[in-house]
């Protein structure tokens, strides 16, 4: 991960260098342009005014250097057009280039100028003053303020990107389930003003999630008591009503709750993050107590072992079997077994099957296949399926023909 | 003397009707509207069982339990709906000796209420293995069905025994032969099928249809961990 602290404090960095770097460079292109070079061209004539002339002896040019580096207070070195060493005060210089008519000469001695004199010699003289070349000292001097705003940035960019840091905390633990994350809500600028809003939504979903967990623990009570009445009722009505019409009662009281159950399951699966209970389960044997529960539904397959809430996978197993007895036709057939390191469960029927156009929105909420609508159920039950299943570490999918429902879940180790 | 039940139901018409049905089962029936109410009530004068619903207008029905569970050993009876965040676990935790998810059967309530009088002072309570309307005895190797005995030989009970130590597993016919010891059952490898269609005679409602020990072809057998 790139840092944000990082980006901002090289980006500023960066720029120091490139601002150091160009007025550097610029200064060096300048001095090639400038009139400097005629100042150098001007000295150069009156230190040979200075100096004994080209033909005069040895001694005399040795003499005559002497003097003008006395009154220099500085080495100096005067060479022949052709680089030969004449004269020399003090220690050593660099050697002049030849190619050019005077200017600055950096050499492991130090730092000189080189001076053309008119008659092709060369006086070069050591730069006493301790500075170096003139572009050194604003490059010195700009590199100065960068690192004084270098180091003065550091601890202001840090400031800034620790407190979003300390927003991402808020945001990441809010995420993880912890509603009752809250940030600190530092300075009166844009960080702080997303630190305010970041906590009143976290207290705003806050609430509603405690509402929802309310009206959950609440609804389920609250409908099915007067669902016990109802039953209650029926029973003490004892003779005056005949048995069929007392069956048809007690269904729709036992459709009636199991559609209590799945919306409140569905509603749960979606505010809970964890699996209420986590047990080995015998897929096979769980698939074999619902499949005695209908008439024309057989099962084949080995015992596979599966972790889970033994209530999920129960209600995906039984969801499956329903939506096959009323959507699909008889016989039903169930298969577990271990695929691929997968617990794989299979639900087929003998029916035409869903259209290939259906598939795709199959698993989906309150969606019905077309046509399907006369039969009372509710569009609840594959969602679940699906859900269950991925709230598992599975998934469920469709496959036909056969008209097969599959479930594979991850092996219990 | 007719037993007294104390039903503490914050719905006045579900209580009357629960009141009206257990009267003709022969109970009495002492009514409740709240925890507060039932704890007094229990306190002037405790009845022989209690019909406790979960979700009562001033306290929780779980406190009602423990709190009564404090006092006596009064039977309780829970009264929830499926969904409920609490689960048969916590309630049985807190004491209650059975639960009943709503809407219930009458015939259940009543069934499940006569094994809680019952089972009154049974010391041996942890030995019965319950599934809904089924339980296994091990203590007094007995076999009943909403409360009343049925007759198993001592080879069948304890191959009922060795299903319902491992309900919601499917048992191969091996492994049923390896639970029960190769003693007293030689020569008993093939007619474990004919076993398990004598105990399904004894146990199921409907031998036919069997929803309490269901074959699965070609794997073997299974108790239904889940029963009506």
């Amino acid at each position: 991960m790139k840092r944000l602290y990082l980006q901002f404090y090289l980006t500023i960095v960066a720029s120091l260098l490139l601002v150091v770097l160009t007025a550097g460079a610029l200064w060096r292109l300048a001095v090639a342009a400038t009139p400097v070079s005629l100042a150098f061209a001007m000295a150069g004539e009156l230190v040979a005014v200075a100096l004994a002339p080209a033909d005069a002896p040895p001694a005399e040019q040795q003499r005559a250097l002497a003097r003008v580096a006395a009154r220099l207070r500085t080495d100096a070195t005067l060479f022949t057009p052709a680089g030969e060493p004449i004269a020399s005060v003090g220690r050593p210089v660099p050697a002049p280039d030849e190619r050019r008519d005077g200017g600055w000469l950096y050499g492991p001695s130090g730092t000189a100028w080189a001076l053309k004199l008119p008659d092709g010699r060369r006086l070069v003289v050591r730069v006493s003053t301790g500075h170096g070349h003139p572009a050194f000292g604003l490059v010195m001097f700009l590199g100065g303020i960068a690192l004084a705003i270098g180091i003065g940035a550091f601890p202001v960019v840090r400031r800034v990107t620790r407190r979003l840091e300390r927003l991402q905390a808020g945001v990441e633990s809010l995420g993880a389930g912890d509603l009752s994350a809250r940030v600190k809500v530092e300075g009166r600028d844009e960080v702080a003003r997303l630190a305010e809003s970041f906590n009143a939504a976290a207290a705003r979903i806050e609430s509603l999630v405690g509402a929802h967990k309310m009206l959950l623990a609440n609804a389920s009570h609250e409908l099915r008591t007067p669902l016990a009445r109802i039953r209650m009722g029926i029973e003490l009505l004892k003779g005056q009503v005949d048995a069929g019409r007392k069956a048809a009662l007690e269904a729709d009281i036992v459709e009636l709750d199991q559609l209590i159950d799945e919306i409140l399951l569905a509603s749960r699966l979606d505010a809970v993050a964890d699996l209420e209970a986590d047990e080995e389960i015998d897929l096979l044997a769980l698939a074999a107590e619902e499949c005695a529960r209908y008439d024309h539904c057989t099962l084949t397959g080995a015992p596979v072992l599966v972790r889970g809430d033994p209530r999920l996978l129960r209600r995906m197993i039984r969801n499956l079997l329903e939506n096959a007895v009323h959507h699909g036709k008889p016989p039903i057939a169930v298969a577990v077994r271990a695929r691929n390191g997968q617990a794989a469960l299979e639900v087929c029927d003998a029916g035409p099957g869903i259209a290939a156009a259906e598939r795709p929105r199959l698993f989906e909420p309150f969606h019905r296949a077309a046509g399907t609508a006369a039969t009372g159920r509710t569009g609840l039950g594959l969602a679940l399926v699906r859900r269950i299943a991925q709230r598992h570490g599975g998934d469920a999918g469709y496959r036909a023909p056969p008209s097969c429902f599959t479930i594979v879940l991850p092996i219990a180790r | 003397m007719a037993e007294r039940i104390l039903l503490i139901e914050d719905d006045p018409r579900l209580a009357a009707m629960v009141a009206e049905y257990l009267g003709e089962a022969g109970y009495r029936l002492v009514p409740a509207r709240t925890g507060a109410e039932g704890l007094a009530a229990q306190a002037r004068q405790p009845c022989d069982a209690v019909i406790l619903d979960l979700m009562l207008p001033d306290m929780d029905g779980l406190d009602v339990c423990r709190r009564m569970r404090a006092d006596g050993e009064t039977p309780i009876l829970m009264l929830t709906a499926r969904g409920d965040a609490m689960d048969r676990v916590v309630g049985l935790e807190m004491g209650a000796d059975d639960y009943l998810p709503k809407p219930f059967e009458p015939r259940e309530l009543l069934a499940r209420l006569r094994a809680i009088l019952r089972r009154r002072g049974a010391a041996a309570k942890a030995d019965v293995l319950r599934f809904g309307r089924l339980e296994i005895d091990r203590g007094a190797r007995e076999v009943r069905l909403d409360g009343s005995p049925r007759p198993l030989t001592s080879h069948q009970f304890a191959l009922l025994l060795a299903l319902a130590e491992h309900a919601g597993r499917v048992m191969s016919r091996d492994q049923l032969m390896d639970r029960l010891g190769g003693e007293t059952f030689e020569a008993f490898d093939r007619s474990i099928d004919v076993h398990i269609s004598r105990i399904r005679a004894a146990i199921e409602d409907d031998p036919k249809k069997p929803r309490r020990i269901i074959t699965v072809r070609g794997a073997g057998y299974v108790l239904a961990r889940a029963q009506d």
